[in-house]
């Protein structure tokens, strides 16, 4: 095994909690972790040693969860609504075996917009300073912490409901 | 100054210095709905905390984890390998001599015949562990921490088969032939750091050479268990 794929070895434990917090539940995470790597493995040449291959490949992730939730809300939309339980797909089923296991973290998540999950994930579940997760994700600081703020305020009143 | 959220936020993340954050906990002081909704945000941060933390302390799954240790040299695309294979004739000769030098300096080097290599009619034959490794070990099925790792078998034109190795001391690539597993190239292992070869790429070199020998794909792991079970028979 070389240097890139012994260091990437040792970020994933704390990659998969990073796809934990971006996807919709264990299952999806593994998925993305797995999609994230395999982007990454292709995408080596692109890795500027001595730089933080962690941002890297946060960086990665995300882009991944960007496009695999774009195609997740597509198929999402063929599904008939959860009323007609008798005669939907197993997906479908699956889907709502999967939610009762959510925990009220996961749900409160979930309920989230996308630009905002994003920000708490990165800041608070993985300890990134405000300007690396600005960075990360190709918007001004100030943008970051209004979307933390309302992000906040949201789970909190979720969660403090719940 | 009024407080607003942003900036107890900032407060809570460790991210305000100087004045700002003495002017965050001057109105903490003043201001008891204040110092709540604070605990309210730390209470979030916790329990955000226990909720995602306990992830990076699972074991990670077998299959994330086999992508990395499998990866490795593996990752060369193989079609775009083949493509590339008009490359400049210096650089061919600059392999070849390389890996004589190698061989020459590990069939010197080897103290009686204790070594992975003994010389056998002109030809260098893998011999105990390594040729255990050859016989036995599969890539799709290694320990860890084997001493020796095989990374892909394949067949040559002519139907015999070769596997790559990578061990601590020497990677390198052997075909079978009636009388063992003999060394086709030889290179620095993984461990190795002298003469600068291994740093030149003794592991894309080993690849390389498999590369042009190679007909047709790589074994995936029904193929090469078909292989060793049938002891690594010349295919026809």
């Amino acid at each position: 095994m070389q240097a890139f794929e012994r260091e990437l070895l040792t970020l994933l434990p704390r990659l998969r909690r990073f796809a934990r917090s971006l996807a919709r539940d264990a299952a999806d995470a593994d998925d993305l972790a797995q999609l994230s790597l395999e982007r990454a493995l292709k995408a080596q040449a692109q890795w500027a040693p001595g730089t933080r291959l962690d941002a890297w490949m946060m960086r990665i992730m995300r882009n991944c969860w960007i496009d695999e939730i774009r195609s997740r809300t597509r198929r999402a939309q063929t599904f008939a609504p959860a009323e007609e339980g008798e005669t939907v797909g197993s997906d479908a089923h699956r889907d709502i075996e999967r939610a009762a296991e959510m925990k009220d973290v996961d749900r409160a998540m979930n309920a989230l917009p996308d630009e905002q999950r994003e920000a708490i994930a990165l800041v608070l579940v993985e300890g990134l300073a405000y300007r690396e997760a600005a960075e990360l994700l190709d918007i001004p600081i100030g943008t970051l912490t209004s979307r933390l703020t309302r992000g906040r305020q949201a789970l909190a009143q979720m969660l403090e409901a719940a | 100054m009024t407080m607003n959220d942003d900036m107890l936020m900032a407060y809570l993340d460790g991210e305000l210095d100087g004045e700002a954050h003495a002017a965050v906990e001057t109105a903490l002081a003043a201001d008891p709905a204040l110092r709540d909704r604070l605990e309210a945000q730390r209470r979030l941060r916790d329990r955000l905390a226990a909720h995602y933390g306990p992830v990076a302390d699972e074991p990670v799954p077998e299959r994330l984890r086999a992508m990395l240790e499998s990866s490795d040299d593996k990752i060369v695309d193989f079609a775009e390998a083949r493509a590339r294979r008009t490359r400049p004739v210096w650089q061919s000769f600059a392999a070849i001599a390389a890996t004589l030098v190698l061989g020459l300096v590990i069939g010197r080097g080897l103290p009686g015949d204790s070594g992975p290599i003994a010389v056998e009619d002109g030809m260098m034959v893998a011999r105990g562990s390594l040729a255990e490794a050859l016989d036995t070990q599969l890539a799709s099925a290694q320990a860890p921490d084997a001493a020796t790792r095989i990374g892909i078998s394949f067949a040559r034109a002519d139907g015999s088969l070769c596997r790559t190795f990578d061990g601590a001391d020497l990677s390198g690539l052997a075909c079978r032939e009636p009388q063992g597993w003999r060394v086709m190239t030889a290179a620095g292992g993984t461990d190795q750091q002298t003469g600068g070869y291994r740093q030149a790429g003794g592991a894309a070199i080993v690849m390389q050479a498999a590369q042009d020998m190679m007909a047709g794909e790589p074994f995936d792991a029904d193929a090469e268990r078909r292989a060793r079970d049938a002891g690594w028979q010349a295919a026809r």
